[in-house]
């Protein structure tokens, strides 16, 4: 009968796509579960646009399209300045293979509804497979109160999307990720900067990764122009 | 929709071709892509062809796809959607299209049965097969969630065979070979035409291994064959 409890042989692997990041597919099954939905959290300086700018670029090698959401009201030259410094990032990718959206204007006056709309709209209009949202948190320290509801139909909504999307978020030295989001998303990346003997060192850590047997600890990363950041020590 | 997109709508229905308005076209597509390509098969099917169809979702809500069609402006009067995946869910929000609620995607037995139900031309005002000229599922694949891998074959059997019957109408079915080998085989063995999709969707071509057309078997609801 159909409903019986399938077999541990049957079962069927989760789709999932490649961050592009050197190391961390070995740790995470071969990568990121599609569709889903990930926190990229770490403080300030540790890579999280780097990384996020990797995943949409490694998608449109593979003939993906990506969504970045920008809520900084950044303009996309400006980004690009100093992304252009990677090796990886070639800029004819944005425009076509790339869409970069400002959500910076609507934060202004903020509405949730809105919001919500306006990103919708955007990942209608473009169909992308890979979506970034850099960084959530700004849009927590504009709503306010209707923060916790804004992150959960959020949520909801994107893992209806056929895309992966990181959503990154920026926290305090002493804070791991931002708790009002981390229920909510599929698996929780962090990049952590530590002092350690005078030296500041960085490192990757997978803390939460539904339906993969992910590789746990904090591993050394490194940042080059080459490959953005670089996973050195995952015990695979 | 982009230039990309209205070229790949174009190739696809190429590829289906003029004659071929009946049985079943198994569509070989990287699984990132099942969604646009579902949507620029939809809209071909419906503007190009000019036919109307069911469209089946045990993906995802259907409204999510009225979303997208509404946004990329393709007509919603000759479509009707079968959401198997609401009542799952609790969630039975209508989309602003033709839409009925069948039970969820872990009771497919009953799926082709429903279907038959429903469009009994005994019983007006459900499915109307005269003005159906396709019939399609989002993502087969995502049934293999919910249900044992011979369950969802016998599906892919029972439903082709209903909708063959039944309504006579072409079956678009998209599938990616490199991840899903043993359900690609199993509809390759009813399907009557077989197109893939590059990877990078630029390219679409028919497959010259499948040229005659195949016969399903009977509809079976009482057994589950188990190798």
């Amino acid at each position: 009968m159909s409903n019986q409890p399938k077999m541990k042989s049957e079962r069927l692997d989760l789709p999932r796509i490649t961050t592009g990041i050197p190391g961390l597919d070995e740790m995470v099954e071969g990568g990121f579960p599609f569709p889903s939905v990930i926190l990229l959290s770490g403080t300030a300086g540790t890579g999280k646009t780097t990384f996020a700018l990797k995943y949409l670029c490694e998608g449109v090698l593979k003939g993906e399209k990506g969504l970045y959401f920008t809520t900084l009201s950044e303009p996309t030259q400006w980004m690009l300045r100093y992304a252009s410094q990677f090796d990886f990032l070639d800029q004819d990718y944005f425009g076509e293979d790339i869409i970069y959206e400002d959500l910076g204007s609507l934060l202004m006056h903020p509405d949730s509804d809105e919001i919500l709309s306006r990103i919708e709209e955007k990942i209608a209009e473009v169909m992308p497979q890979r979506i970034v949202i850099d960084p959530i948190t700004v849009v927590g320290g504009m709503l306010k109160d209707g923060y916790r509801s804004f992150l959960f139909d959020l949520t909801t909504r994107l893992k209806n999307w056929n895309a992966t999307t990181v959503v990154t978020g920026e926290v305090r030295p002493d804070e791991l990720y931002p708790p009002e989001i981390s229920y909510a998303v599929d698996g929780i990346v962090l990049l952590i900067l530590s002092e350690e003997a005078g030296a500041r060192r960085k490192y990757l850590e997978v803390l939460k990764m539904r339906g993969t047997n992910h590789i746990t600890g904090r591993q050394s990363i490194d940042i080059t122009r080459t490959d953005g950041i670089v996973v050195l020590k995952a015990r695979f | 929709m982009n230039e990309r997109d209205v070229q790949l709508m174009s190739s696809l229905i190429d590829a289906i071709g003029e004659k071929t308005n009946r049985g079943m076209v198994l569509i070989d597509a990287p699984y990132t892509q099942f969604v646009r390509i579902n949507l620029v098969l939809l809209k071909g099917l419906l503007e190009e062809k000019g036919n109307g169809g069911v469209f089946i979702s045990v993906d995802r809500p259907h409204q999510y796809m009225v979303h997208l069609m509404r946004m990329h402006q393709i007509e919603l009067d000759n479509i009707t959607f079968i959401d198997v995946i609401s009542r799952f869910s609790g969630n039975q929000k209508k989309g602003q299209a033709k839409v009925d609620f069948f039970d969820g995607p872990f009771h497919i037995d009953s799926l082709p049965l429903a279907f038959d139900d429903r469009t009994d031309c005994n019983t007006p005002g459900l499915l109307e097969l005269d003005e159906c000229g396709f019939l399609m599922i989002d993502n087969i694949s995502a049934l293999q969630i919910y249900n044992r891998n011979p369950a969802v074959e016998l599906f892919i059997n029972n439903f082709v065979m209903v909708a063959k019957t039944r309504a006579n109408v072409l079956i678009p079915m998209v599938i990616d070979r490199q991840r899903n080998q043993s359900l690609y085989s199993s509809a390759q063995r009813l399907s009557d035409l077989e197109i893939k999709v590059s990877h990078d969707l630029s390219c679409v071509t028919q497959s010259s291994e499948n040229p005659s057309p195949r016969q399903v078997s009977e509809m079976n609801f009482s057994k589950e064959v188990v190798n």
